[in-house]
């Protein structure tokens, strides 16, 4: 997730805050086609494609406040962003299934006991979590660092005049960032569903504040760091909640960032 | 007198261009013949930069035409004008500094990649520094081989008229003398060069043809020699 976030930071030089929102609302409708045709691969793939279609429908909106403004301003886009999330909270809450929670069938999440390590239990869903969330970060990383579309990509990040010098069709790159990021969007969002079982309207809330701070923790825009500090703070949030009371995880994590923020400001993983 | 436009490979004619109330460019004309070194002197705020962003499709004109062989190009989009031919080197050297060298020269050849392997040999032929430094991060290159990665990312791309926008800013003058043979070289292999500038001794030893760009318009155009004799050139550009 976080990787998807600095990914979109990287290159788009856009704080994509509504992007656990739309992970959510692929949720719902993974949920929703289950309810309705009942196959796991119907739903899942339908999942992936709203996911997709939604970013690539909130692209222009993000490209055209840019070329308005003249310049790439993380502000504006940030608030956007925040908008965007706002609307989709406010549809999920009211339209989709009365704005009760949504809890996916139990054969779904795959979460019978694995095996046992002392005090950390893994369920399988957990460990394909694990799997494909690692496949993914390394598949990012070949394509960002060993193609030629991800040299293109970097190189928007870095200049965007002189890219379009070079003969880059921005516009062409721009749907394709958005379309990466929507099918990540959407992988995510079966591997949530997997690992939690349910979703609701305020999920989207509470994962956003999580990735933001891992996003900044690690360097923002640094894929490398995302990948590191999000497994950190997966594995330090469960055992906090084996030794303390479940409410401490949060404090404690979002203690520890702030620290992190005052000794290294722009994060662990940046030069 | 019949203009001769029979080998003209970039024409521009009649153009304004204007940010909100400011007149950048008013009714500015040039003629670029296949082959040719043009370049276009001009002092701080005259407009050159203007007029090569104007060319490659940064710029959007309020009237007037630009012509490249028989396409009017004055709306295509930059990147459709660098596809036909037009390559444009901007003032900042127009580089990557995050990515490698080697990075570079392939992002340079963006729409040509089949020829890449062909066009890096020339390259690294031409620039022998460059094969030593292919892994190194383009922003620890000190300002000449800045430069000079710039040039080779614009020969990957395989174009035809190629535009510098003054290729000497902050170079010391042993750079400059090597940046200059290198344009007058790479004008023998084939290439049709566009070249702003507010260094004219260089300009005067080097061109075809030169614009003289003043305040937004062209005051003079003619061949070096012709230019020489004025009275305001003599004053202004080349401090006699």
């Amino acid at each position: 997730m976080v990787t998807g976030f600095n990914l979109m930071f990287l290159v788009g030089k856009i704080i994509h805050f509504s992007y656990p929102y739309i992970v959510v609302i692929s949720m719902y409708t993974c949920w929703g086609m289950l309810k309705i045709t009942n196959n796991p691969y119907i739903a899942v793939l339908i999942a992936i494609i709203i996911s997709i279609l939604l970013h690539i429908m909130v692209e222009p909106l993000f490209y055209y406040i840019n070329k308005r403004r003249g310049m790439i301003d993380i502000n504006s886009s940030f608030i956007l962003s925040l908008g965007i999330a706002m609307i989709l909270t406010e549809i999920m809450s009211h339209q989709i299934n009365y704005g009760f929670p949504i809890s996916f069938p139990v054969n779904w999440m795959n979460s019978y006991k694995l095996f046992t390590i002392s005090f950390i239990r893994i369920s399988s869903g957990q460990l394909y979590t694990l799997f494909v969330s690692i496949f993914i970060a390394l598949a990012l990383f070949v394509i960002i660092f060993k193609t030629q579309i991800g040299r293109a990509f970097r190189a928007v990040a870095e200049n965007i005049t002189v890219a379009r010098l070079q003969g880059i069709p921005i516009v062409k790159l721009n749907l394709l960032l958005y379309s990466i990021t929507g099918f990540l969007g959407g992988i995510i969002a079966l591997l949530f569903s997997m690992l939690l079982g349910s979703a609701s309207p305020w999920l989207g809330e509470y994962i956003s504040l999580k990735v933001l701070a891992v996003a900044i923790v690690a360097g923002l825009g640094n894929i490398k760091g995302a990948i590191v500090c999000g497994l950190a703070l997966g594995i330090l949030e469960s055992l906090i909640i084996h030794f303390l009371p479940g409410s401490w995880s949060n404090a404690i994590a979002f203690l520890l960032m702030l620290l992190v923020i005052l000794i290294k400001p722009r994060g662990i993983f940046s030069e | 007198m019949v203009p001769d436009n029979s080998n003209n490979i970039l024409e521009i004619k009649n153009i304004t261009v204007s940010y909100g109330p400011i007149i950048a460019l008013k009714k500015v004309f040039l003629e670029v013949k296949q082959g040719q070194v043009v370049i276009l002197i001009g002092s701080n705020g005259a407009g050159k930069s203007t007029l090569l962003n104007t060319i490659i499709g940064l710029e959007k004109p309020d009237e007037g035409r630009i012509i490249y062989h028989t396409d009017d190009i004055t709306f295509w989009l930059p990147e459709r004008v660098t596809r036909s031919g037009i390559f444009l080197i901007p003032e900042d050297g127009g580089i990557f500094r995050t990515l490698t060298v080697k990075e570079n020269l392939q992002l340079g050849a963006y729409y040509s990649f089949e020829k890449y392997s062909e066009q890096l040999d020339f390259v690294v032929n031409l620039f022998p520094l460059l094969k030593e430094r292919l892994k190194q991060t383009a922003g620890t290159l000190s300002g000449g081989e800045q430069r000079i990665l710039a040039f080779s990312k614009a020969l990957m791309a395989n174009s035809k008229i190629l535009m510098f926008d003054e290729p000497s800013l902050g170079l010391s003058p042993k750079y400059i003398i090597q940046i200059y043979d290198t344009i007058k070289y790479l004008n023998r292999y084939g290439y049709t060069i566009l070249l702003a500038e507010q260094n004219s001794v260089q300009a005067f030893k080097y061109a075809d043809k030169i614009y003289v760009l003043d305040d937004g318009q062209i005051t003079l155009d003619g061949s070096p020699a012709d230019l020489k004799d004025y009275k305001r050139i003599k004053e202004v550009y080349l401090g006699r």
